[in-house]
C-alpha cells in the first residue's frame, strides 16, 4: 500500500539543498506565512490554478471547459474567477498555451521516488541524495515519512527542509529515515516572529531544542531579511540560541559523538511577482533590496563573536 | 609595442591585437558563423572579399589575397590533381605577405583560405548525378569533394624537419617510379614553398631586429629570426623551436583545406619540455608564454590528458602548461581535457575551475573511457582504441594512421521523417504510429545506403581532385605507398556518418503519438492540413502550441524520450549493418556542427510545432525548454541514453550560470555532473559558461561585448561575429534553461 500525497514540484540538479546533487520534492501546505516565501505556490495545502494573463491566446478553451464558472471572456477580456475554482484542472487541460497550470500535483510515494532515482548516478559521484522541502515536509507526515523510507531502501542520503512549526511527532516520525535536517531560525522575539511569519515562535523553538538533542546531522538557517532579522542584535540573539543548542546536544550525547549542528545565514533575494500574481497573493517583499554582501560580513561577524560557527553565503 | 617587455604586458598586447583583427575582419567580412582560425586579413591593398566554399563545406564570404597567379588545368576554370594543387599552393605560399608579432615568441600567421580559389571545387566530370534525387530527398550532406577532418602525426615532423621530409619523398620517389610521379611533385612543391615562406620570415625577423631600438624586443625577434632559419631545413630541437616548427605546419594545413587537427600536444612537447627544463634553460612562464603564441594563430583541437596505449595516464606538466596557456591568452580556444578512471582528477578540477574564471567556453571534456570503449567495437584492439586524439569538433581520430571524413558526412533525420509521414497521410491506409516507425526506419535504411555510396564515390576520386598535401606529408603510408591518404595512402579507413535533428523527429514522434493516437485531440487529417499550411491561422497556432506542449525528450519518462533512444538505436544499427559496398567501416555519431539553421531551412512543418524553415534541433540535445527547470541532469540523462558507442560522440552542449562556479563546492559539483555523464555513457560535453542577463544585451547590441566568445557548437566564436540568427540559437538555449 503506498501513500498518495500533494507535491508542487521536483527539482533536479538541486545544489542549495544539502551537500552534493540532489533531487528537492517540494511538498505542498505550509503553517508559516513568511511574507518573502519563494515558493507561494506551495503555502495552501490544496492544489490551485495559477493563471498567467501574458500567455493567454484568449480562445476561449478554459471557458468551454469549465464547470463552475470561473473562467470568462468578453469584450474587456480575460478573467479568472478564482473564489469559483475547485481545481479540477479542466481548463488547464484545455489551454494549449499554458497560461493556465495547475500548482500542485497528487501522486504516491513510489512514483516520487522513481523520478528520484532517476539522477542516481549524479548522487554518488557528488555525495548528494533526496531531499524533501516544500512549503512544509512535516505537514503529509506519513507521505512524507514513506518517500524517505524507500528512499533508504535504495540507499540515498536523505534530507529534510522544515520551517519547525509543526507537532513534534509529525516530525520525529520522519528521523529514523533522515539523514541531514535544515532547519530555519528567523527571529528570536515570538511578537517579531509572527508579523513577519504569520505564527509565534515558540513550537519551532521546541522542536529545535528536541532536535538538538537527538543524533541528527542539524544545519540551521537564518534567511537574512531587511526589516526583519537584519541586524547584529538580532543574528547575536539567534547566535545565542545556536551556542544553547550545541550545549544541549553536548549534555545529551554525554559529550561523546559529533558536535554535528552547523549554522549558515542565507541573503534575502527578490523573486518576480509574476508567481505570486499567477495564484491571486500580493507578493509583500516586491520592494525589498537583497542585503549587501559586507553586511552579509558584518553579521556574520557578530554571530561569530557569540562563539558560534557560522556560514554565511 | 609593449613597454616595458613583460609577460603580462605581451599577453595584453598579443590580446590587443587579436581584437583588433577581430573589429577588422568582422568590418570586412561581416558575420562570421563557424571557428575563429586565427587568420588575419591581407594588407588592404592585397586584399578582395569574395564567397567561397570553406573546409568544412560551408558558403561563407571570405578574403583573398590578391596577385596569386593560379594556372587553371580544367575548361572549368578549376584546378584539379597533385601537380596543379601542389604547384597553386607553393605559389601561394611564396607571395604569401610575412607577418611578425614583436610580443609574441613565435612568427607566422595566415592571411587566406586558399579554398577560395578553387573554383569549382569538384571536377564536373565526375559525375555523381545518380545519387542526386536521393540525396537531395534526405538532405544528406554525402561528404563528396569536402577535405581533412582527420589527424596527422605531428611527431613525423618533429623527427624529420622539412629537409628530413624531402629525403623520404626522394627516397619513396625512387622506390615507387614511375608510379606516383605526380603526387610526389605535389608534396615536393608543398614543402618547397613552405621554406620558402619560412625563410622570408627569418630573414624579416632579422631586419626588423636591426632595426629595434629596444634591447628586449631586439633579442626577441633575433631569436626568432635564428631559429627559423634553423627550421627552414633542421627538425626542431628546443621547446620553443618544437612549437614553431608545429605553428608553421598547422597554419599551413589550416590554410591549405581548413584543417585544424592538433591532437595530443601534451605528449608532443612532453619530450622537449623535459629536456629543456632539466638544462635550466626553460621556465614554466616561458612554457606557457611559447604555447599561448600557439593557441593565439592556431585554434586547432587539442586532447589532454587521457590514456597511452598500455593504459596509463599521459597527463603531465605540460599538460597543466597548455591550460594555463589558454587561460592567460583568453582567446577562443579548442582545448580538451580527458576525463576517465585513470585521468588525473585534477586536470578535470582545474578544467572547470577555468571555465568559470574565464567564461570563454573553454576547455571542452572528453569521456575518454567510453570513446576508447566505443572505438574498440568496431573490432580493434584497445591498445590502438586509445592512441585515437581529439582533434576536431567533435571528433577523434588515430594520428597518422586514419582517414575519416569526421563532421563531413550528415543525415538530416527530420527529412527522413518528413518523407516517411508524407508517404503514410498519402497511402490508402489508415495512419498509425506503428506505420509510421516502419516507414521511417524504412526510408532511413534507404538513406544510409545513398550516404555509403557517396562515400565510395569521395574516395574513389577525390585523390585526383584535391589531394590531402599537407596531412598527407606526417601520415604513416602515405608517402611510403605514394597514394593519397584519401586512396589508400593509411591504414585505417573508419568514416564518420551524423544523423542530425534526432530531438526535432523524437519530439514529433512524440506529440503524435501523444496527442493523435492517445488523447485524441486532433486528428491525421487535421495534422496534415496545418502542416501543409505551416499551422496557419487560429486553429493552426492552437494546434501548434498543443503539440509542442506534448511529451519531450530531455524531460525523463516520456515516449518522446522513449522515440529518442529507439531512433538513436535504429541508426546506430543501420550504419553498423554492414561497411560501404566499397568495403568501408563506417562509425554513427551525433551532431549538426553549427548547420541547424541550414538544415531546418528545407524542412517544412515537424508535427512537434516547429515552423517550416525553422532551425532543426541541435546534436543529440534536447530542444529548449524539453523541462521547466532545463535541469542539467535530466540534459546528461537523456544526452547520454542515445549515444551510439562505437567510439564516435554524440556531444552533449550544456550551458551554466556563472553562479554555478562560485566556490570550490559549486565546482565539485559540476565535476561530479561531467563525470556522472560520462559515466552514463556520455562522449564530450562543449560547456558554457554564460551570464543571461549579459546574453540578452548582447544579442541587442553585439558591439558592447566585443569579447564575449561562446561555444557554439564544437567550436568557439566571439558572440559578435555571429549572424543574428545564429545568436538567436544561443539566445533561445539559455532562456529557455530559465
Amino acid at each position: 500500500m503506498t501513500i498518495i500525497g500533494l507535491i508542487f514540484d521536483i527539482q533536479r540538479f538541486s545544489i542549495h539543498d544539502g551537500p552534493g546533487i540532489r533531487t528537492t520534492v517540494f511538498l505542498k501546505g505550509c503553517t508559516l506565512r513568511c511574507f518573502w516565501c519563494h515558493n507561494p505556490e506551495g503555502l495552501r495545502m490544496t492544489a490551485e490554478v495559477q493563471f498567467l494573463p501574458n500567455r493567454c491566446l484568449a480562445c476561449g478553451a478554459c471557458v468551454a471547459a469549465c464547470e463552475h464558472d470561473g473562467q470568462h471572456l468578453d469584450a474587456t477580456g480575460r478573467s479568472f474567477t478564482r473564489a469559483r475554482c475547485v481545481a479540477c484542472g479542466a481548463c488547464v487541460e484545455a489551454c494549449v498555451a499554458e497560461a493556465l497550470t495547475l500548482a500542485g500535483r497528487r501522486m504516491t510515494a513510489r512514483e516520487v521516488v522513481a523520478e528520484v532515482l532517476r539522477d542516481r548516478v549524479f548522487y554518488e559521484t557528488s555525495g548528494g541524495g533526496v531531499t524533501l522541502s516544500g512549503g512544509e515536509p512535516a505537514l503529509q507526515p506519513d507521505f512524507a515519512r514513506e518517500i524517505l523510507a524507500l528512499a533508504k531502501v535504495e540507499g540515498l542520503h536523505t534530507a529534510i527542509e522544515t520551517c519547525g512549526n509543526v507537532a513534534w511527532p509529525g516530525l520525529e516520525a520522519l528521523l529514523p529515515f533522515t539523514d541531514l535536517v535544515m532547519m530555519d531560525l528567523k527571529q528570536m522575539d515570538t511578537g517579531k516572529h509572527r508579523a513577519a511569519t504569520g505564527a509565534g515562535n515558540e513550537r519551532i523553538l521546541a522542536n529545535a531544542r528536541q532536535l538538538a538533542q537527538t543524533r541528527k546531522p542539524l544545519i540551521f538557517r537564518t534567511p537574512v531579511v531587511p526589516g526583519v532579522n537584519d541586524t547584529a542584535a538580532e543574528i547575536e540573539a539567534i547566535a545565542a540560541f545556536v551556542a544553547e543548542l550545541v550545549a544541549l546536544r553536548a549534555i545529551a550525547s554525554n559529550g561523546n559523538g559529533p558536535a554535528d549542528i552547523s549554522w549558515e545565514l542565507l541573503p534575502f533575494h527578490r523573486l518576480a511577482d509574476d508567481k505570486y500574481r499567477s495564484l491571486g497573493l500580493e507578493y509583500r517583499a516586491r520592494d525589498l533590496n537583497p542585503p549587501p554582501k559586507d553586511h552579509m560580513l558584518v553579521l556574520a561577524e557578530s554571530a561569530r563573536a557569540s562563539g558560534v560557527a557560522v556560514r554565511a553565503n | 609595442m609593449p613597454t616595458p617587455f613583460t609577460p603580462e604586458a605581451r599577453y595584453e598586447a598579443l590580446r590587443a591585437t587579436k581584437m583588433a583583427h577581430t573589429a577588422e575582419k568582422w568590418q570586412v567580412i561581416g558575420a562570421m558563423n563557424h571557428d575563429d582560425w586565427g587568420l588575419i586579413l591581407p594588407p588592404p591593398d592585397r586584399r578582395e572579399v569574395v564567397q567561397a566554399l570553406s573546409g568544412s563545406g560551408v558558403l561563407i564570404n571570405d578574403v583573398r589575397l590578391t596577385e596569386i597567379p593560379i594556372e587553371p588545368n580544367h575548361p572549368s576554370g578549376g584546378f584539379f590533381g597533385a601537380i596543379a594543387v601542389g604547384r597553386a599552393f607553393r605559389t601561394l605560399l611564396e607571395r604569401h605577405p610575412v607577418y611578425l608579432d614583436p610580443a609574441a615568441s613565435l612568427a607566422g600567421a595566415i592571411m587566406v583560405n586558399f579554398m577560395s580559389y578553387r573554383k569549382p571545387h569538384w571536377n564536373p566530370d565526375l559525375d555523381f548525378s545518380h545519387l542526386h534525387a536521393d540525396q537531395k530527398k534526405y538532405q544528406i550532406g554525402s561528404g563528396i569533394g569536402a577535405t581533412q577532418h582527420f589527424c596527422p602525426d605531428l611527431a613525423i615532423g618533429l623527427e624529420l624537419g622539412w629537409s628530413g621530409l624531402l629525403k623520404k619523398i626522394a627516397y619513396y620517389r625512387e622506390v615507387n617510379a614511375p608510379r606516383g610521379a605526380a603526387f610526389y611533385a605535389g608534396l615536393t612543391d608543398v614543402i618547397l614553398g613552405m621554406q620558402d615562406w619560412i625563410g622570408r620570415h627569418a630573414a624579416a625577423a632579422q631586419q626588423m631586429a636591426a632595426a629595434e631600438p629596444h634591447p628586449d624586443v631586439r633579442r626577441n625577434l633575433a631569436q626568432i629570426a635564428e631559429l627559423n632559419a634553423r627550421l627552414v631545413n633542421e627538425p626542431p630541437r628546443t621547446f620553443r623551436e618544437a612549437c614553431q616548427w608545429m605553428l608553421w605546419y598547422l597554419i599551413a594545413a589550416r590554410m591549405y583545406n581548413g584543417s585544424g587537427a592538433t591532437g595530443r600536444l601534451d605528449v608532443l612537447l612532453q619530450p622537449y619540455y623535459a629536456r629543456d627544463t632539466a638544462a635550466g634553460v626553460l621556465t614554466d612562464d616561458e612554457a606557457a608564454f611559447h604555447i599561448a603564441c600557439l593557441l593565439l594563430r592556431e585554434t586547432g583541437y587539442v586532447q589532454l590528458g587521457g590514456p597511452d596505449a598500455a593504459g596509463a595516464d599521459v597527463t603531465n606538466p605540460v599538460s597543466y602548461l597548455i591550460l594555463e596557456a589558454a587561460h592567460r591568452i583568453k582567446i577562443p580556444a579548442n582545448v580538451g581535457v580527458c576525463v576517465g578512471d585513470t585521468t588525473d582528477p585534477s586536470l578535470l578540477r582545474r578544467g572547470v575551475e577555468i571555465m568559470f574564471e574565464d567564461r570563454l567556453g573553454v576547455p571542452k571534456f572528453l569521456g575518454v573511457d567510453r570513446t576508447v570503449e566505443g572505438f574498440a567495437r568496431n573490432g580493434y584492439p584497445l591498445e590502438l582504441s586509445r592512441q585515437r586524439a581529439y582533434s576536431g569538433c567533435h571528433w577523434l581520430a588515430l594520428p597518422g594512421i586514419e582517414y575519416t571524413m569526421n563532421d563531413l558526412v550528415k543525415i538530416n533525420l527530420a527529412a527522413v521523417f518528413e518523407v516517411a509521414l508524407a508517404e503514410m497521410l498519402a497511402a490508402e491506409v489508415e495512419p498509425g504510429m506503428a506505420d509510421l516507425w516502419s516507414r521511417f526506419t524504412a526510408h532511413l535504411r534507404r538513406a544510409v545506403a545513398v550516404t555509403a555510396a557517396g562515400i565510395d564515390f569521395h574516395l574513389a576520386h577525390m585523390g585526383e581532385v584535391f589531394p590531402e598535401l599537407l596531412l598527407d606529408l606526417l601520415c604513416h603510408g602515405t608517402i611510403e605507398r605514394g597514394l593519397d591518404a584519401t586512396a589508400g595512402g593509411v591504414d585505417y579507413y573508419n568514416l564518420c556518418v551524423d544523423a542530425s535533428a534526432l530531438a526535432t523527429v523524437a519530439d514529433s514522434f512524440g506529440a503524435c503519438a501523444h496527442w493523435i493516437e492517445r488523447e485524441h485531440r486532433l486528428t491525421w487529417a487535421q495534422l496534415k492540413e496545418h502542416l501543409a499550411s505551416d499551422w496557419a491561422g487560429e486553429t493552426g497556432e492552437r494546434a501548434r502550441l498543443l503539440m509542442k506542449r506534448g511529451p519531450r525528450f530531455g524531460h525523463g519518462g516520456t515516449v518522446a524520450d522513449e522515440y529518442a533512444v529507439r531512433i538513436a538505436q535504429v541508426f546506430t544499427d543501420l550504419v553498423k549493418e554492414q561497411p560501404t559496398p566499397a568495403g568501408y567501416n563506417m562509425i554513427p555519431g551525433l551532431f549538426s556542427w553549427a548547420s541547424m539553421i541550414a538544415m531546418g531551412k528545407e524542412i517544412g512543418a515537424t508535427p512537434n510545432g516547429r515552423h517550416a524553415g525553422d532551425p532543426i534541433s541541435h546534436g543529440p540535445n534536447p530542444d529548449p525548454g524539453f523541462r521547466k527547470d532545463g535541469a542539467p541532469t535530466a540534459l546528461a540523462v537523456a544526452v547520454a541514453a542515445v549515444q551510439p558507442g562505437y567510439g564516435n560522440t554524440g556531444p552533449l552542449q550544456m550551458d551554466m550560470d556563472p553562479g554555478l562556479g562560485r566556490d570550490a563546492d559549486s565546482i565539485a559539483k559540476v565535476a561530479a555532473l561531467i563525470r556522472s555523464h560520462f559515466a552514463l555513457g556520455g562522449t564530450q560535453i562543449n560547456l558554457n559558461v554564460l551570464d543571461k542577463a549579459q546574453i540578452l544585451e548582447a544579442h541587442k547590441d553585439p558591439s558592447k561585448y566585443p569579447d564575449l566568445v561562446v561555444r557554439v557548437t564544437g567550436f568557439s566564436a566571439y558572440f559578435a561575429s555571429l549572424a543574428p540568427e545564429f545568436r538567436q540559437l544561443v539566445v533561445d538555449r539559455i532562456v529557455a534553461e530559465g
